[in-house]
């Protein structure tokens, strides 16, 4: 029983992704960058509220049935996911070496990420065969489409909004969705492991990220492409999950 | 039309009441202590309050009586005779009756004959919808002066009786039901009121209103804070659904509910707010010398600071100002009877030219009002 855990004890860490731990001097570019991007956030995380799946976490409503659907339609960005940003750390030329190489290590910690939403699915009492044998949803169509082709363009800082919205997303399953999808289905840890691995590794992520954002990006037209990207994302990372809707129907 | 908060008045009933008195005020329900009132307390921080009822949960004032109270001493403060009064905005949860409007009650307690009247109904933000509708009216020139008044009497629904008539609801099934309690020991009552003309006053400081804007996202989430339902999820009834009132009540329909889950949305809708005003370059955070933000309860108060920080917008915590902690948290009327209290208290120097920013977020289902003053001097 946990009711109330949040906004009593005033020990709880504060529960918004994407900020940083330790206080930091951004360039002005990359500090505007930031504001705007942390409003497409606030925009994003909203907007989930309104994707009936997640509806049902913030009612109360969601079941063992939702849980498997949600961890099906994972899989398949999950494993692109490794995929876009291996080909986003290759399009980055000599001059851009030091960002190369945090993508590069950034796609090592989570190439293998989907093997363990498989395990939390088998755990959540699925059957292995249906998560293997999934295909990718109209949404992750779109979005994978998107993040393919921004990030086979030379140098492509923009997806650096990519990664914003989707390291945003993993802390935002570990602080805010595994304990209650657990409480409100009765499954046990090993159903949201995949959600509290991911958001405990993307802590370290957003310094890193920030770390590229000082460094990337200098002038305008960078803080619109960031910015531009970010948004696609978002609105196209809502889509893949309104479209798990439809496998339910 | 510029427009002026040229006087201020407000009314906090009976006297302060300390965390350890709360309960005696409030009813210990079937003469059990509460297992969640310390814990509650002692996040939000609140010293004292004050309440309309007595030990007994008598009414000691009606929210009609508390809302003139704070009226007449802003308008006896005034420069300005009543007869040039032509507006009265009135902004509460609830007033004393659920029809007619507040306003037309207030207007007949102050004695204002023949005015242009409006009660505005929500919950902490609809003070600021009373205060912007009141604030066009004189910019149009419909009027000359109106008087806004926000009143809170929340006890009446947080008093023992309500939870022990609530036999059929979650609040008698669950061990706790954290949801149904945590406002009881967080809101308490008053009111304030504010004078608005359309020139500032010949002596002392007024403010000049610099805008008012709000933002609410009703259209994306859930709702968090209510009265009128039970509180279940497949339960879509509201309090009139019921066959009678009195089952109403036994289902917990007529509780106070604070989804506490959601809450955290306030806060980052507070300050997406706020991002959009420094984006349309209407806010200007380095300019702002005073912020008075109604946060409900003093543990939003450093995630509210750790966002803005994070966003580059922060304003130095030196610079807000709070009287929370020993007026309590009186939902809609907090701005108002902050500002009054801001105005007279010696915990901050106001000099002329002055940007004071008011934040006021409503979690009721999220609407976030902002707006600025400056400190003028005619």
């Amino acid at each position: 029983m946990n009711d109330g855990d949040i906004a009593i004890d005033g020990s709880s860490a504060n529960t918004t992704p994407l900020i940083s731990e330790r206080g930091r001097e951004l360039n002005p570019h990359a500090q505007r960058c930031l504001q705007q991007l942390l409003r497409v956030w606030l925009g994003f995380e909203r907007d989930l509220s309104t994707v009936p799946l997640l509806r049902r976490i913030d009612l109360g409503t969601y079941t063992v049935e939702d849980h498997l659907c949600l961890l099906r339609n994972l899989r398949q960005q999950v494993i692109e996911g490794s995929r876009w940003i291996t080909r986003t750390a290759s399009s980055f030329d000599r001059n851009h070496a030091e960002i190369r190489s945090t993508i590069i290590s950034h796609a090592v910690d989570e190439h293998r990420d989907y093997e363990l939403l498989e395990k939390d699915y088998v755990a959540s009492g699925g059957d292995l065969n249906d998560i293997l044998g999934m295909e990718r949803n109209v949404g992750s169509e779109a979005l994978h489409g998107f993040l393919m082709h921004r990030s086979s363009r030379p140098n492509p800082v923009d997806l650096l909004g990519a990664m914003w919205i989707i390291e945003g997303l993993g802390e935002k399953m570990a602080r805010s969705w595994a304990e209650r999808i657990q409480e409100l289905t009765g499954l046990g840890e090993d159903s949201t492991r995949f959600m509290t691995y991911h958001g405990h590794n993307d802590g370290d992520h957003m310094e890193r990220f920030y770390d590229m954002l000082d460094e990337v990006c200098v002038d305008g037209p960078t803080v619109r492409s960031i910015i531009k990207t970010s948004r696609v994302v978002a609105r196209l990372y809502r889509l893949q999950l309104e479209e798990v809707e439809h496998e339910l129907e | 039309m510029t427009v002026y908060i040229t006087s201020t008045g407000a009314f906090l009933p009976g006297p302060p009441i300390s965390v350890g008195e709360v309960e005696g005020i409030l009813g210990a329900v079937h003469g059990k202590p509460s297992s969640l009132r310390v814990q509650i307390q002692k996040a939000n921080k609140i010293e004292t309050r004050h309440y309309a009822i007595d030990e007994n949960q008598n009414t000691t004032h009606s929210n009609t009586e508390m809302a003139s109270n704070a009226a007449e001493q802003c308008l006896d403060r005034a420069f300005l005779t009543r007869d040039k009064v032509g507006m009265l905005a009135v902004a509460s949860t609830q007033g004393d009756l659920p029809a007619p409007g507040m306003a037309s009650m207030v207007q007949a307690e102050l004695g204002l004959p023949a005015i242009e009247i409006l009660t505005t109904h929500g919950i902490c933000s609809s003070s600021m919808m009373a205060l912007k509708a009141a604030w066009n009216s004189l910019r149009l020139g419909d009027h000359e002066a109106a008087v806004v008044v926000s009143s809170e009497l929340s006890s009446r629904l947080l008093k023992k009786q309500r939870y022990e008539a609530a036999t059929e609801s979650t609040y008698a099934s669950k061990r706790i039901d954290f949801n149904t309690e945590f406002l009881r020991w967080m809101l308490s009552d008053g009111a304030g009121a504010l004078l608005l003309q359309d020139k500032p006053a010949p002596k002392g400081f007024s403010f000049k209103i610099d805008w008012i804007h709000g933002f609410s996202h009703a259209h994306a989430l859930p709702t968090c804070m209510s009265v009128g339902s039970a509180g279940l999820p497949d339960d879509e009834r509201t309090w009139q659904d019921y066959d009678t009132y009195g089952e109403a009540e036994k289902a917990g329909a007529l509780l106070l509910r604070q989804e506490v889950r959601l809450l955290d949305n306030i806060v980052r809708m507070g300050v997406d707010g706020y991002l959009r005003l420094v984006e349309d370059g209407i806010s200007i955070p380095g300019e702002i010398d005073h912020f008075l933000c109604h946060y409900s309860s003093h543990h939003f108060r450093d995630k509210i600071l750790d966002l803005l920080d994070a966003a580059g917008v922060g304003i130095p915590e030196d610079r807000w100002w709070t009287n929370l902690y020993t007026r309590g948290n009186t939902g809609a009327a907090s701005l108002f009877i902050m500002i009054d209290e801001f105005l007279r208290t010696d915990e901050v120097t106001l000099n002329e030219g002055d940007t004071i920013l008011c934040f006021v977020p409503e979690s009721g289902r999220f609407n976030t009002t902002y707006m600025q003053l400056t400190a003028v001097k005619s």
